[in-house]
C-alpha cells in the first residue's frame, strides 16, 4: 500500500481525482444554494425566458430590433455588437501598434522617442479612463446642424453618420462574407502557391483572388439592391435632425478609439519585439545578395518578424476582445451589457451569466483556434539556429 | 556598368588602399593595403578580433570604411548607391552562421536574388539553382527548409545561394568555424573545387591545410593591421615575424 502511494503515476492520478472531485462538489453546492434562494424569491430557473419579449430597447444594433423581440434575439444582437466593436477595435489597434512599433525600431532618433513616449503614456492609463476621456471628447462635438462633414460622413455629438448601401439584409450579410474573403483569400492563396510558384507570380495570384472576391461583393450589392431607392443611402441634415445613413453612436466610437489607442500601445511592443528578434545575419545575407532595402523588408524582415509576433499577438487579441465589456461603462449595448440588462429585467441571473460565459468562450476559443492554425501553417520548419 | 569598365581596364579584382575603419573611437582597421588579382585566392588569418571580418565586410559595404579607398572590379566603393548595388551583384558572401532564409526552401533561397536582382525568369533561375545545388552536392535537398539540414549542408546551400548570382568574387568569413569537425571537409571540398575553376576568392579561415592547398597568398592580420603577406610555403615555413610565429604555433600546435 505504501509502495503504491510512492508510485508517481498513482500519485498523479489520485491528485487529479481529488482535484476534480472537490471542484465538482463546490459547483454543485453553489447551484443548490442558488436554486433555493431563487425559489424563495419566486423565480423559476430554466431557459424559457429566452422566448419572451424583452420590453426594453437597445441603443445600437446592426440587426433590426424592437422591444417586442425575444431575449435570444437580443443576445444575438449583443454578440454581433461585441464582434463589431471587437473587430473594429482590434483592426485599429493593429494599425496603430504597427506604426508605433515600427517607429520604435526605426533608426531615426525622434521617431524612436515619439514611439516610446506613446507607449509609456497610453499603456499606463487604465483603459476605463481612456474610454471616459474619448466619450467626453465625442459628446462635446458640434450639434447636428454644425456637423463636420467629409467623405459622405457626418460627425456630430450624437455620433458618426456613415453612408450605407440600400440593400436587403441577406445581401448585406453576403457582401460582408465576400469582403472578408477578399482579405482571407490572398493569404490562403499565397500559402498554397508558395512551393509551386515564384514570389512575383504568387503576388499576381493573390491580387486575382482579392479582385474576384471584390467583384462578387459588387455583384451581390447590385442584385440585392432595394428597388426605387438610390444604391447608397447618404446621411443628410433634415430640419434639426439627421436622416439616413448608419449612426455609429458616440459610445461605440469612444470604445473603439480607446481600445485602438490602449491596445495599440501593447501591440507596438509586440511588433517591436518581433522585429528585434529577426537575426541580423539574415538581413546581412540579403544585403550581400544585392536586394534593395524594400525587398529585404518585405521578403525577409517582415515574414520573419510576423512569425515571432503572431503567437503573442493572438493572446493580446483575446485580451482586447474581453476588454469590449467596458461597453457597460458608457452604455454601449454589447453582449455584456445586454446580459446585465437581462438580469435586471428577468432575474434569470445564472442562466444569463452562463450564456455570457459560453458566448465569450466561443468567441475567444475560435479566435485562438484561427491563430493556432495560422501559426502552425507558417511555422519555420526544422531546428532554428540563431546566428 | 562596373563589369564594362573593369573588363576593359583589366585592373585588380579588389584593391584596398590605406583603409581605415573605426567603431566609435575604436580603430578596427589601420591603414590596410591589399590588392587581389582576378582569379587569385587569398586566405586571411589572424587572432580573433584582429579585424579580418571587418576588412572583408568593408568590401561589400556591410561595414562602411572611414578612410582610404576600396576599388572593386574597377569601381570605387563610395556613397553612390548605384555603385554599392553593382558591387554587391558581383561579390558573393558566405557567413560563419550560414544566414539562410529559414522561411524559404533551399531552392527558394537560391532563386530569390537572381529573380529579383538579376531579373532572371523563373525557369532559368530554377535550372541554375538546381545546377549549383548539384555542384555543392545536395541536389536532393532542394525542397527542404534550412532548419531541416545539418550545418554542413546549410553552409553548402549558402555557397550555392551566393553562386547563383554568378558573382565574379567570393568572400568567405570563417565558413567552417561553426561546423562540427566531420562536416568541415564537405564544405572545404566545395571551396577547393570552386578555387580550381578560377573563382576570385578571399577566405577568412584558420584551416591551414586549405590555405596550403589553395591559397596564392596568405595574409596575416593582427590588431587591425596586415602584418605579413606571403605565399603559403613561405608563410608557413620561413616567416620570421614574431607575431606570425606565435599565431602559427597556436593554430598548428595542437
Ligand atoms: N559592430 C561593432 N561595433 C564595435 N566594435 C566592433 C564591431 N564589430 C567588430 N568590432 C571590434 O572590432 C575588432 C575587429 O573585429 P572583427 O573584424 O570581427 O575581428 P575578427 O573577424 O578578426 O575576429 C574587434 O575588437 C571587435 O570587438
Ligand atoms: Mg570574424
Amino acid at each position: 500500500m505504501v509502495s503504491l502511494l510512492r508510485n508517481q503515476k498513482v500519485r498523479n492520478a489520485l491528485l487529479q481525482v481529488l482535484y476534480v472531485g472537490s471542484l465538482a462538489a463546490m459547483v454543485l453546492a453553489c447551484v443548490m444554494i442558488a436554486r433555493r434562494n431563487l425559489a424563495a424569491q419566486g423565480i423559476t430557473s430554466g431557459f424559457d425566458f429566452l422566448f419572451k419579449s424583452t420590453g426594453w430597447d437597445v441603443n445600437f444594433s446592426l440587426l433590426p430590433a424592437t422591444a417586442n423581440d425575444p431575449y435570444w434575439w437580443y443576445f444575438l444582437i449583443g454578440i454581433i455588437n461585441t464582434l463589431f466593436l471587437g473587430s473594429t477595435g482590434l483592426l485599429m489597434a493593429t494599425v496603430v501598434g504597427t506604426i508605433v512599433g515600427l517607429a520604435r525600431t526605426s533608426s531615426n532618433e525622434l521617431a524612436r522617442l515619439l514611439g516610446r513616449t506613446y507607449v509609456d503614456i497610453f499603456r499606463n492609463i487604465p483603459l476605463i479612463l481612456q474610454v471616459f476621456f474619448w466619450y467626453a471628447v465625442i459628446t462635446h462635438l458640434p450639434t447636428p446642424r454644425a456637423a463636420h462633414q467629409g467623405l459622405g460622413m457626418l460627425l456630430t455629438s450624437r455620433g458618426l453618420y456613415v453612408p450605407v448601401p440600400n440593400v436587403g439584409n441577406l445581401a448585406m450579410v453576403a457582401t460582408a462574407v465576400a469582403l472578408i474573403a477578399a482579405v482571407v483569400l490572398p493569404v490562403w492563396l499565397g500559402r498554397t502557391a508558395r512551393l509551386s510558384r515564384p514570389v512575383g507570380e504568387r503576388l499576381g495570384i493573390q491580387v486575382a483572388g482579392a479582385a474576384a472576391a471584390l467583384v462578387c461583393a459588387a455583384i451581390i450589392l447590385a442584385v440585392g439592391r432595394l428597388p426605387d431607392l438610390p444604391l447608397v443611402d447618404f446621411p443628410a441634415l433634415q430640419g434639426l435632425n439627421l436622416r439616413g445613413g448608419l449612426r455609429i453612436p458616440p459610445e461605440f466610437s469612444a470604445l473603439a478609439i480607446a481600445i485602438a489607442i490602449y491596445g495599440g500601445s501593447y501591440i507596438a511592443e509586440i511588433v517591436r519585439g518581433g522585429f528585434k528578434s529577426v537575426g541580423k545575419g539574415q538581413m546581412e545575407a540579403a544585403q550581400s545578395l544585392g536586394l534593395s532595402p524594400w525587398r529585404i523588408f518585405t521578403l525577409v524582415r517582415l515574414p520573419l518578424a510576423l512569425r515571432a509576433m503572431l503567437p503573442i499577438l493572438a493572446n493580446q487579441y483575446v485580451w482586447l476582445m474581453k476588454a469590449t465589456t467596458m461597453g457597460i461603462a458608457v452604455g454601449f449595448t454589447d453582449f455584456f451589457m445586454i446580459v446585465a440588462l437581462t438580469i435586471n429585467h428577468s432575474g434569470q441571473t445564472l442562466e444569463a451569466i452562463g450564456i455570457l460565459m459560453a458566448g465569450f468562450l466561443a468567441i475567444n476559443l475560435s479566435l485562438a483556434a484561427v491563430f493556432n492554425r495560422i501559426n502552425r501553417a507558417i511555422a519555420l520548419k526544422g531546428n532554428q539556429l540563431r546566428g | 556598368m562596373i563589369a564594362g569598365n573593369s573588363t576593359k581596364s583589366g585592373g585588380p579584382a579588389v584593391r584596398l588602399e590605406n583603409l581605415d575603419k573605426y567603431y566609435g573611437t575604436f580603430r578596427a582597421l589601420r591603414n590596410v593595403n591589399l590588392s587581389v588579382e582576378r582569379g587569385e585566392k587569398i586566405v586571411v588569418c589572424g587572432p580573433s578580433g584582429s579585424g579580418k571580418s571587418t576588412m572583408i565586410r568593408c568590401i561589400n559595404r556591410l561595414e562602411q570604411h572611414n578612410g582610404g579607398r576600396i576599388t572593386v572590379l574597377g569601381a570605387e566603393l563610395n556613397d553612390d548607391v548605384g555603385n554599392i548595388d553593382g558591387i554587391r551583384r558581383e561579390v558573393g558572401m558566405v557567413f560563419q552562421h550560414f544566414n539562410l532564409f529559414p522561411h524559404m526552401t533551399v531552392l527558394e533561397n537560391c532563386m530569390l536574388a537572381p529573380m529579383i536582382v538579376r531579373k532572371q525568369p523563373r525557369a532559368e533561375a530554377e535550372v541554375r539553382a538546381r545546377r549549383y545545388l548539384e555542384k555543392v552536392r545536395i541536389p536532393e535537398q532542394a525542397m527542404k527548409f534550412p532548419g531541416q539540414l545539418s550545418g554542413g549542408q546549410q553552409q553548402r546551400v549558402a555557397i550555392a545561394r551566393a553562386l547563383c548570382m554568378q558573382p565574379q568574387i567570393m568572400l568567405f568569413d570563417e565558413p567552417t568555424s561553426a561546423l562540427d569537425p566531420e562536416m568541415i571537409s564537405e564544405v572545404l571540398d566545395v571551396m577547393v573545387t570552386l578555387a580550381s575553376e578560377g573563382m576570385t576568392m578571399i577566405c577568412v579561415t584558420h584551416e591551414m591545410g586549405f590555405a596550403r592547398r589553395v591559397a596564392d597568398r596568405v595574409v596575416f592580420m593582427d590588431a587591425g593591421e596586415i602584418v605579413e603577406e606571403a605565399p603559403p610555403e613561405e608563410f608557413f615555413s620561413a616567416s620570421r615575424n614574431e607575431r606570425t610565429q606565435r599565431f602559427l604555433s597556436q593554430v598548428l600546435g595542437h
